[in-house]
Order: structure tokens, then sequence, then C-alpha cells
């Protein structure tokens, strides 16, 4: 008897713990308020899967395990996870077919993949396109905030390019299709894992990995989260079909979620201006992200569809995002049928996107759809332009080393002298090689040259060292600029860039001048505080595209002796590394802080630090 | 030569330390530069390092790692500093990056035109003939995973020198049993506590003690 109580407490322990993982169960509003805008699939058990890696720290911050929980996977976790998120979609293929699948397998509630316009698909209206390997598992709040679950490799749906180019349905696993057979793999759940782990820590919006459930031959069901994940895509196809009740259902359905999930405030009650406050919205986010994304190297295929970012501007499918070590803006993916767009090009189809906001918030006021060509010069568009140029001017600032209250008062009083900055960081920035385009293993890329951070860390040292007054030679600026890419011909001196060189550091000067005046301090306090910033901001050693790959070759050849918890412990370890926060908390030191790190962290430094200027 | 070696411990016990090493310049508004053991989030240290001698009056920082490449203006620029502090650490990692770097040579013709060198615990160590004192007690050790065999270091000053010691048995029985191997004598301080050398005389900062030839000498004239 004792023992039976005993048991019935422990188990009843257990169901508490986990019971959020029992919300995640498929439903999902918006297959309520807009039905058209998603696929049903019944879903059955998918069985040999492992639990390879759970985001501990994401699941206690969203509530799907009590802020108390140990980082580690017990016996009764890995069956929560399991019964989660280890299914597969009952496809078109199998119901075709006549699959009898057992009835303990297949799961009371349907899941949905969603329909977005993509570019890649033969219909450019997005009446076929969307969710080609994905299922939505539901939804988790906690505290008043809300986020999406969704799983990639959950099986094939109707929505993948493959399906309605060939025009007939796959089975799910089918190999003479990749993308097309509804799986995803192991490496592209790790990629995505480190990267966005990395991306999220230096405050940018991104999806995050949960989890990642491993089977054979490689292959894995990925689980990702975000607060949001709807695309601008998943508005598009809608207005490009015309359709504006399920338009407006859908725009009207992320506006109650934005803020539902208080991330919008002071939001007007009124209808119309609400859908001004949308647009409003978008604009800003879309000038930040594209400022930010420019600014820190990040490559993310941003083309008319609105595919591959999501509403907020969060980065959302790794497959083809990369971060730059240096602005290799002549890079450009492969992608067989075509050529990505460049991350130059980012900013214009950022704006494009806007444009089309504006035509979708006209067509729901007016209930008239007017051409995109009509918005060409909608103030949205305008102020775009405006708040993309402001981002940047902060971003340079804080790149710099100021500190937020410094460059408050800059840009607001010194726009002039930030642009005259910019101007010349931005000439040095944009020089490429002069051996041309090269071809890269997954595109075309024509090399930069300079690593801007290296002077952004080492110029203001060497200024406290020699005095404001003392301009390092032209030579030495270019020492400390130049990339692993440059070639003595790229080095070569000339009138203009001597002149840029002068220019730079006098410019440069006149901003931490002004600050040191304006807050009456000595110009060598604003220098060495700006000096201390730029050494975490611009570390040496900054992740890139390549590194991210091998990294995550390495911790698939530690598998499968390195345990679900011992990767979390890896990935901590990396990401506070690369997070480049300057006002990040701070250990304490006695100049003398043991480094600690694993092996095989200090391995992962090591390729962080070979690629760091490459792509 | 102005060399000071630091045990360790924290910036309150190593002010006066501190003060010594900056008089040694002989200049008003000195330069200093912070070489960490590893550039692993140096930044850190380097932050700590300025707040501690920015209560001193010091304005004019630089930091300066040894094991990521470099470029030779900077350098160039560090050769100039009128102090080089040597940070703490695994003191393998730190020796096979400073002699990767070739930086002995540097320090060397820094030393001779009047620059003051100053090492906290791993950084002091290498700044003596060889770092075997980082190799025990084995409760307390620096791991060496590089496995170098070649563990010659500086040989700045003709001793040893052990950091973060502690007056207790279980020390003192390595220490003895070490100093019976070796010709030199060992020095050893505790935290806060170190040795100034200026010219060719040495003077002590805290308790020290030396062991010789199997013997433990407690160091009774001291500052600090």
């Amino acid at each position: 008897m004792g023992n039976s109580k005993l048991k019935d407490s422990k188990t009843l322990k257990e169901s508490n713990t986990y019971s959020k993982f029992r919300e995640i169960d498929g439903s999902h509003p918006l297959k309520k308020n807009v039905p058209e805008a998603v696929v049903e699939y019944q879903v059955r058990t998918r069985h040999g899967g492992q639990v390879a890696f759970f985001n501990f720290d994401l699941a206690r911050e969203i509530g799907l395990l009590p802020e108390n929980h140990p980082d580690e996977l017990t016996k009764e976790l890995k069956e929560e996870i399991l019964n989660t998120f280890s299914i597969v979609i009952i496809n078109e293929y199998d119901l075709m077919n006549n699959f009898n699948f057992p009835k303990d397998d297949i799961r009371p509630n349907t899941f949905m993949a969603t329909r977005y316009l993509q570019l890649q698909h033969p219909c450019k209206k997005g009446t076929t396109s969307g969710d080609g390997r994905s299922i939505w598992n539901g939804q988790i709040s906690k505290g008043g905030r809300t986020w999406d679950v969704s799983s990639c490799g959950t099986g094939a749906t109707k929505l993948s390019p493959a399906c309605n180019i060939n025009k007939k349905f796959y089975q799910t696993g089918d190999p003479t299709v990749s993308y097309g057979c509804g799986y995803s793999e192991k490496d592209e759940g790790f990629s995505s894992l480190f990267f966005s782990e990395v991306l999220a820590k230096n405050g940018l919006e991104t999806e995050r990995v949960l989890g990642i459930i491993e089977f054979q031959k490689g292959l894995a069901i990925n689980i990702r989260i975000h607060d949001n994940l709807l695309r601008p895509s998943h508005m598009f196809n809608h207005l490009k079909q015309n359709n504006l009740p399920t338009l407006k259902r859908m725009v009207d359905y992320y506006i109650e979620r934005q803020i539902k999930n208080k991330i919008w405030k002071n939001v007007p009650t009124e209808t119309k201006s609400l859908y001004d406050y949308f647009l409003n919205q978008v604009v800003e986010t879309f000038a930040e992200m594209s400022a930010n994304f420019e600014d820190q190297y990040i490559f993310c295929w941003l083309d008319w569809d609105g595919d591959n970012i999501l509403m907020d501007g969060g980065i959302i499918d790794y497959g083809s995002v990369r971060q730059f070590g240096l602005y290799h803006h002549e890079y450009r993916y492969d992608d067989v049928q075509r050529w990505s767009t460049s991350i130059k090009e980012q900013k214009q189809k950022a704006r494009y996107i806007v444009q089309t906001f504006a035509q979708i918030v006209d067509y729901i006021k007016n209930e008239k759809k007017k051409t995109i060509d009509d918005f060409k010069s909608h103030h949205a568009l305008v102020s775009f332009d405006k708040r993309f140029f402001d981002y940047k001017n902060r971003n340079i600032l804080r790149k710099i080393g100021f500190t937020a209250k410094y460059a408050d008062f800059l840009l607001e009083n010194c726009k002039k002298d930030i642009e005259d900055f910019r101007n010349d960081f931005s000439y040095f920035e944009m020089a490429k090689s002069s051996k041309g385009p090269q071809k890269v293993p997954d595109g075309i890329n024509w090399n930069a040259i300079f690593c801007m951070r290296d002077i952004l860390r080492e110029l203001p040292q060497i200024f406290l060292s020699r005095g404001l007054t003392n301009l390092i030679s032209e030579a030495e600026y270019i020492d400390i600029i130049k990339s692993s890419y440059a070639t003595k011909a790229d080095l070569k001196r000339s009138f203009r860039r001597d002149l840029k060189i002068r220019s730079y550091q006098k410019n440069y000067i006149k901003l931490i001048n002004k600050v040191a005046t304006k807050f009456k301090l000595a110009p060598e306090k604003v220098l060495l505080d700006v000096s201390m910033r730029s050494s975490v901001i611009n570390k040496y050693d900054r992740v890139t595209g390549d590194s991210i790959t091998t990294i995550v070759q390495k911790v698939m050849n530690q598998r499968p002796k390195l345990s679900p918890e011992e990767i979390v412990v890896v990935l901590r370890e990396f990401t506070a590394y690369q997070n480049l926060n300057p006002d990040k908390d701070r250990k304490v030191s006695n100049f003398e802080a043991e480094k600690e790190q694993s092996r095989l962290v200090k391995g992962m430094l090591q390729i962080v630090r070979e690629f760091r200027d490459g792509i | 030569m102005k060399i000071v070696l630091y045990s360790g411990g924290g910036e309150e016990a190593n002010h006066y330390l501190n003060t010594r090493a900056l008089e040694l310049t002989g200049v008003d508004m000195p330069k200093l530069t912070f070489i960490p053991s590893s550039s692993y989030d140096a930044e850190e240290d380097f932050k700590f390092f300025v707040e501690e001698f920015s209560k001193l009056g010091v304005q004019r920082f630089m930091h300066f790692c040894v094991d990521i490449p470099f470029t030779k203006t900077l350098l160039t620029e560090v050769l100039k500093s009128d102090l080089i502090f040597l940070g703490g650490g695994n003191t393998f990692y730190f020796l096979k990056h400073l002699k990767k770097a070739k930086m002995f040579g540097h320090f060397k013709k820094f030393l001779k035109r009047g620059g003051v060198l100053c090492g906290l615990s791993a950084g002091a160590i290498v700044l003596t003939p060889h770092v075997h004192t980082a190799s025990f007690p084995h409760f307390d050790r620096d791991d060496n995973p590089w496995d170098m065999k070649n563990l010659s270091a500086m040989r700045l000053v003709n001793f040893e020198f052990f950091p973060h010691y502690k007056n207790s048995m279980r020390y003192d029985a390595e220490l003895i049993h070490h100093s019976k191997k070796s010709n030199l004598p060992l020095y050893a301080c505790p935290d806060g506590g170190g040795i100034v050398i200026e010219k060719n005389e040495l003077s002590f900062c805290g308790k020290g003690h030396v062991f010789f030839q199997g013997k433990k000498f407690t160091i009774s004239n001291y500052l600090g």
C-alpha cells in the first residue's frame, strides 16, 4: 500500500512538472481565425527518435519547464519531449495509398501547415506554397506572453515546391527528392541552434531552437520557437490572390497577437488609425532590421515574397543565413535556379516589403486594390528611408563604442559629423579585392579586403597612447585593417585612400571631442571608455557562417558520446563568449580569472578565429 | 631593470605594489599595457585592470593579446608603454603563446630602455628561469594539456617564484621537496604580496618565504 501511494504521488508530481507539454497538441487560433491560411493534417507518432538536444533555458523562459527544473534530461522528460514532438503527418500520399497506421499512433488533433508566398513556386500568387516540411505544434504562454511552436522535418506537405513543380504528392522520406521529402537533417538543427543562440544573445530577433530529435541516417525533427512565427509572406499570398477578407483576417490576427503579447505600446483603438499604426510598425521593424543586417554583415536572402523573415524582423530558416566577417557585399548564394540577392540589396528588398504593406493597408482601408506601383512614393517609404539611415547612424556610434547616452547626444546634435564618419568608414568597408569575383563552395563572392572591426578596436588605444593630436600614418592604418583576403595589389596606396585615412581619423576625433565638450570630460576619458567598449563589441573572433558550419561538424562528430546536457553546457559557454554586448554582467576578476573552457569549446574558438574574415 | 612580481589576490590587496610599480615608471602620466594570459574574455580582465589603475590617476591604457594575431603597429605602440603588466591564468598556455609571438626579446629590450615589467601569478612565473612552480602542489596546479616539455621561461631573475602561497604544512612539504632538486632560491608569496626589483635590489611586499636546498626561511624585512 505504502509503496503504491509513493508511486502515485511521484507520478502526480511528474505529471504536474510536465503538464505544459500537453498544451502543445496542435491547437492554434489561426486555424479558427483564418482557416483558408492553413492546411490541417492528422498526425501519428514517429518512432525511433532520440532527444539529441533540449534547450532548458528556453524551455524555462517560455514556461514549458518550471523555473527550478535542473538541466537534466530525465527519463520522464525525454518521454514527454518525444511524445509531444516526435510526430509525422499523414499526408495526401498516405491517404491515396490507403496506408493503415496503428490506431494508437494516431493523435486526436490535427496539426496545421501554413500557406505563404514563396518565389520558388511556379504559382507566383501563393495558392500552392507554404510549409513544405513543417507543421505548427501549437502555442505556449507564460506571464501574458505567447510563443508559437513549430517543427521542421515532420513530413511532406502538399505545399512544398517539389509537390507543385512535379505535380505529384510525395511519400514522406522519399529519397528521390531532398527538401520535398518532408524530412530535415540533424546538422540543419544544430546549425540553427548555434547560430540563433549567438544572434539572440546579441539582441537580434530570431527563431530559437527548443529541441532536436534525431533519427537514423542523420535525420531529425527540429523544434523552433518564436513569439510570433508569421512572416510577411503569410499576408502577401492573400494580397496577390485579391482575397481581401482573408487578408484582413490575417492582418487582424497579427495585430491582435502583437497587442496581446504587449509588444506594441499605445496602440490606437480606432480601426483606420490601427492599420496606420500597423504600417508604421512595419516601417520601423524593417528599417531597423535591414540597417542591422547591413551593419552586422548578416546575409538573410530577403526577397519580394517576404519569406525568410518574420513579421517582427526575426530571422527564420537558417539554411541560407550567414554572418560575414567582412562586408562581403558581392556574395551571392547559388540556389541552382537563381542567384540570391546580395547583402547590399537587402535594403531594397526590405523597402519593397514595406511598399507591399502600404498596398495592403490601403487595400484593407479602402476595400479597393491599387497596383504596387501606386505606392512607389508612399509616405511609408519616405519614412523607411529616413529611419534606415537613423538606424545606420546609431549603429556606427554603437560600433565605435559610444554609450547610449553619448550616442543620443550625437544623434540629436551632430548628424552631419556622424554621416561624414560613416562615409569614410563605408569607403574602406566596401573595398574589394583586385582579384575580382571568385567562386566559393555555395555561390560567388568578390572578396572584401578590410576588417573594420580591427580599426575600431585598435585606433582608440593608439590614440590614447599617442594623444589625439597624433594621427596614425597611412601605412599603419592599412597594417591594422588589412584582412587575410587582401593581396599586395589591394594594399597599394593611392591619393584618395590616403585622404580617406586622414579624414577617417579626423572625423573620429571630432566625435570624441564633441562628446567630451558636451559632458565636460577629458577627451582621454571618453576615448578610454570607447576603447574598452569597442574591445568587446569588435572582438577579434566573431562567428561567421562558415565557422558555424565547421563547429556543427565538430559537435556532430562528438555525438552520440556528447550528451544533450553536455551540449547545453558547451552551447552556453560558446554563446557567452560570443556575446558582444559591452554592458553584459561582469564576473568578478583579479586579472587572472581561470579560463576553464572545455576542450571542445577551445576547439570551437580556434575555428572561429580561423574563419573570422570569411562568409 | 625594473620588475614587479605579484602573487595575486584582489584589488585592495595589491594597492601597495600597484603604487610602487607606477613610481618605478618615473613619469607623471604613464602609459600602461595589459597583456592577459589568454584572449578568452580578456576584455573583462582589462576592465578591472583599468579600474584599479585609474584610481591611481592613470589615464592611458592599452590592451594586447599574444594568443591572437596582432599588427606590427600595435606591438610597436605597446613596447612604447611605460609599464607592461602580464596577467594571470594558465602559466603553460601563456608561456606557449609568449614564445610563439617571440615576446621575450621584446620584453628584454623594453626593460633595457627603462620600462617597468610587472607580472601577476602566471605572469610573474614566466619572468623567472622556468615555470616548474606552476606544476605543483598537486592540489593546486595549472593544467598542461598541451604537454609542454620545454618549460624554460624569460630568465629575467635568478630565482623561482611561487604565487598564492599559503603558510601551511601541505604547501611547505611540496615546496621543500622541490627546493631540494633546484639550485635556485624559491620565493613564495601570499596573495597581496610580491617582489619589487629595481636595478639588482629585491624588496618584498607581504610576508614572504624562501625555500632553498630543502629548507624554509621567513623573510623578516618587508614593505607594504
